[in-house]
């Protein structure tokens, strides 16, 4: 603790400069600390998108629940697609505390994705047409997803950090989930392959999308300054996109199956991945509610929410019927 | 109308413990309407994984947590040797003059074993 | 009957405790996969996950029961549970009914009332029928409802605490409740129920008789009823008996999406 001082007699400026001193000796943030309001709504950002893309990614996969091949891949699936809901509820509570000195609850972070004003991730406003995105899913949009959330086990905000701790624990059964399914298909019949590859070409631009532009003159904004400042994460999207590519591309090959990109290659004196730019115009377009999949997805989490309206209602402690 | 659900979200603190015989620890927190729907969603929500041996659920409201400013009423000097053992390390040496040995932790907390001896 | 071995050289003894563990895997597998299709879709975030546990432990009682059939000689237990008609099939009517208006992925207008009130008297319902089967003539199945039978203390615990709160909360609530509980007892009976060979399978032993089943369940709910400002309407089996095969459209729908994948090559390894 470098604090012994009353809190309250600090000017703005010290308290933020010994915020930046407890953050950069590695002390974490807890709720009620005192925090630059740049740094409370970064997190609010960061953290209400990441919760709402685990909620809007279980309904690509929730596709898939009640058809699973197998007893073991029904249960294998449902266990999967439960935690994605379960890895929503723990960072949906981290950002509504966050958002509670705003007077925000849950409530409005619903309200928020429904008017289009909280965004979601680009890849869950794909289909996924087959079993095989199913595979995918499970594969690589978790194994990009593990990269870029073990680049925040030690962010500087204490609940986000315990939030993560808890869930890159739960993504390793994720990543063997997908594993086993896409392994199943590989070692099947030839149209088992097929939808491999199949999702892989469908996902590929997608999957380099996930982890957002190299930099804010691609898209014209990027957080990625910010939150490096302020210890939440440690490298850049681009680093990031480098070392998904340095796990997985072995691994897709090594199945027998292609990327679909004859321009990538790995350049071993910059030692980094060369691959052909997806297209970051349709990336803001997708992440603004218009991709393939992002009305009929908000129309589902919509229809839901409204449908139970009267649960809540019903359950309120303070709702008594005027 | 009522509230539209807005109070639905009530803050639930969860605690468990692992095992029969060992203290609860705290979990997470999630929303219910009230406790009886809190204790239900505790296990499935936070310990879907481990094994669990009892749960409590708590009212957010109810936990007085301390401000950044009380924080600062937890630091103290390192000058308490006389509350621990480090302060009456000297024993050990008089003891050995009178050829018994100090009664260390060790050998204090070795009492309430079984008595097989 | 210690093992399947013994229970093949009996001709008699095999038809009965085959029909039975039909009727429980059929069940429990059908609606698990109703259950399955909730997810995502619950009133709020946290019971979603609850609830995806409680479907997870309903089809894994439902593969416990399948593999029991698979040792019997019946074949494969994911083709049980993907491959066969709806003809074939023994569970109740009541546990195919669709969650409501809509489709799983399009404007599900699922109800939220009726998915309480069916789990929570088919949880009750299994109970029941669990404990009895814990001194089972047929070892296997006996071994297997010790184990099944931890499970259901949550998922009881789970659904009649919502229901116990819906029906006595405030708003729309309890007429809607209300409306779940009228729904579900038409075809209530249709669980309770063994089936024609039910008689058979108490003179062996494999349960207890379905009369004696069916009052432990009715003695169950009027605790639960009793405090309760409505009372359980009569049971009945109006859209007949699922254990001879008599199914609805519901369960045709459910079987085409469940089988969907499997169909595409039952052969292949999934």
């Amino acid at each position: 603790m470098s604090t012994t001082l009353s809190y309250d007699r600090l000017s703005e400026e010290e308290k933020h400069s010994q915020f930046m001193e407890r953050i950069e000796s590695g002390e974490k943030i807890e709720a009620d600390d005192w925090m630059p309001k740049d740094y409370r709504m970064t997190l609010i950002k960061l953290i209400s998108m990441h919760g709402i893309s685990e909620i809007m990614g279980a309904l690509p996969e929730k596709e898939w629940v009640p058809k699973a091949p197998s007893l073991r891949r029904k249960l294998g699936i449902m266990a999967k697609v439960q935690d994605e809901m379960g890895h929503g509820q723990l960072l949906l509570r981290v950002a509504e505390d966050l958002m509670k000195p705003m007077g925000k609850t849950r409530e409005e972070i619903m309200q928020d994705l429904f008017r289009g004003d909280l965004k979601f991730h680009n890849v869950f406003h794909m289909p996924a047409p087959t079993w095989g995105d199913a595979g995918l899913i499970g594969w690589l949009v978790d194994g990009a997803a593990i990269i870029t959330q073990t680049n925040m086990l030690k962010a500087s905000y204490g609940p986000y950090a315990r939030a993560l701790k808890r869930i890159c624990a739960e993504e390793v059964f994720h990543a063997q989930h997908g594993e086993a399914i896409i392994m199943a298909l590989a070692e099947g019949t030839e149209e088992q392959r097929a939808l491999i590859q199949d999702a892989i070409d469908r996902w590929w631009e997608s999957l380099l999308m996930f982890f957002g532009p190299a930099s804010a003159t691609t898209t014209g904004t990027s957080k990625q300054d910010t939150t490096i400042k302020y210890r939440i994460r440690t490298k850049t999207n681009e680093e990031l996109r480098q070392a998904f590519l340095d796990k997985y591309i072995p691994r897709v090959l090594s199945l027998g199956l292609t990327i679909p990109d004859e321009t990538l290659h790995y350049d071993k004196e910059k030692q980094q991945w060369v691959y052909q730019q997806p297209d970051w115009n349709e990336f803001k377009n997708i992440v603004r509610n218009n991709g393939p999949k992002s009305k009929d997805r908000l129309d589902l989490r919509i229809t839901a929410y409204e449908n139970n309206a009267w649960v809540r209602e019903a359950l309120s402690p303070d709702g008594a019927v005027v | 109308m009522t509230n539209n659900g807005r109070e639905f979200y009530q803050e639930f603190e969860v605690f468990s413990s692992k095992s029969n015989g060992e203290q609860v620890q705290h979990q997470f927190s999630l929303l219910a309407p009230n406790e009886e729907i809190a204790l239900v969603m505790a296990q499935e929500n936070f310990m879907r994984r481990q094994p669990v041996a009892d749960i409590w659920v708590v009212k957010r409201s109810n936990v007085r947590k301390m401000t950044q400013e009380e924080k600062g009423s937890l630091q103290r000097l390192d000058n308490k040797e006389y509350r621990t053992t480090k302060g009456y390390g000297y024993l050990k040496k008089k003891w050995r003059h009178y050829e018994q040995n100090i009664l260390d932790e060790k050998e204090i907390l070795s009492w309430g074993g079984d008595d097989k001896k | 009957m210690k093992s399947a071995q013994e229970a093949q050289a009996d001709p008699k003894y095999k038809t009965a405790v085959t029909e039975l563990l039909y009727q429980l895997a059929d069940d429990d597998f059908i609606i698990a996969f109703r259950g399955s299709e909730w997810l995502g879709l619950a009133p709020h975030i946290e019971e979603d996950v609850a609830f995806s546990s409680i479907n997870q432990d309903t089809m894994g009682h439902a593969a416990i029961y399948y593999q029991l059939l698979e040792a019997l000689g019946e074949g494969d237990a994911d083709a049980l549970a993907h491959d066969r008609e709806a003809g074939q099939r023994k569970n109740a009517i009541l546990l195919e009914e669709v969650n409501g208006p809509g489709h799983y992925l399009k404007k599900p207008l699922y109800d939220w009332a009726f998915a309480v009130v069916r789990h929570y008297f088919y949880a009750q319902a299994k109970k029941v029928r669990i404990e009895s089967l814990k001194n089972s003539s047929y070892q296997p199945l006996a071994d297997a409802a010790v184990k099944i039978n931890m499970e259901l203390y949550y998922h009881l615990l789970h659904w009649k605490t919502w229901f116990t709160q819906l029906v006595t909360a405030k708003g729309e609530a309890p007429e809607r409740m209300k409306n779940a509980i009228d729904k579900v007892c038409e075809d209530m009976e249709g669980v309770l129920t063994l089936g024609p060979k039910g008689a058979n399978m108490a003179a062996l032993g494999l349960i207890e008789e379905e009369k004696l089943l069916t009052q432990r369940w009715h003695n169950e709910m009027e605790k639960v009823f009793e405090p309760l400002p409505i009372s359980l309407p009569p049971v009945q089996a109006k859209r007949g008996n699922g254990r001879e095969g008599v199914h609805t459209e519901d369960l045709n729908s459910a079987l085409a999406t469940l089988g969907e994948v499997y169909k595409q090559d039952p052969v292949a390894s999934w």
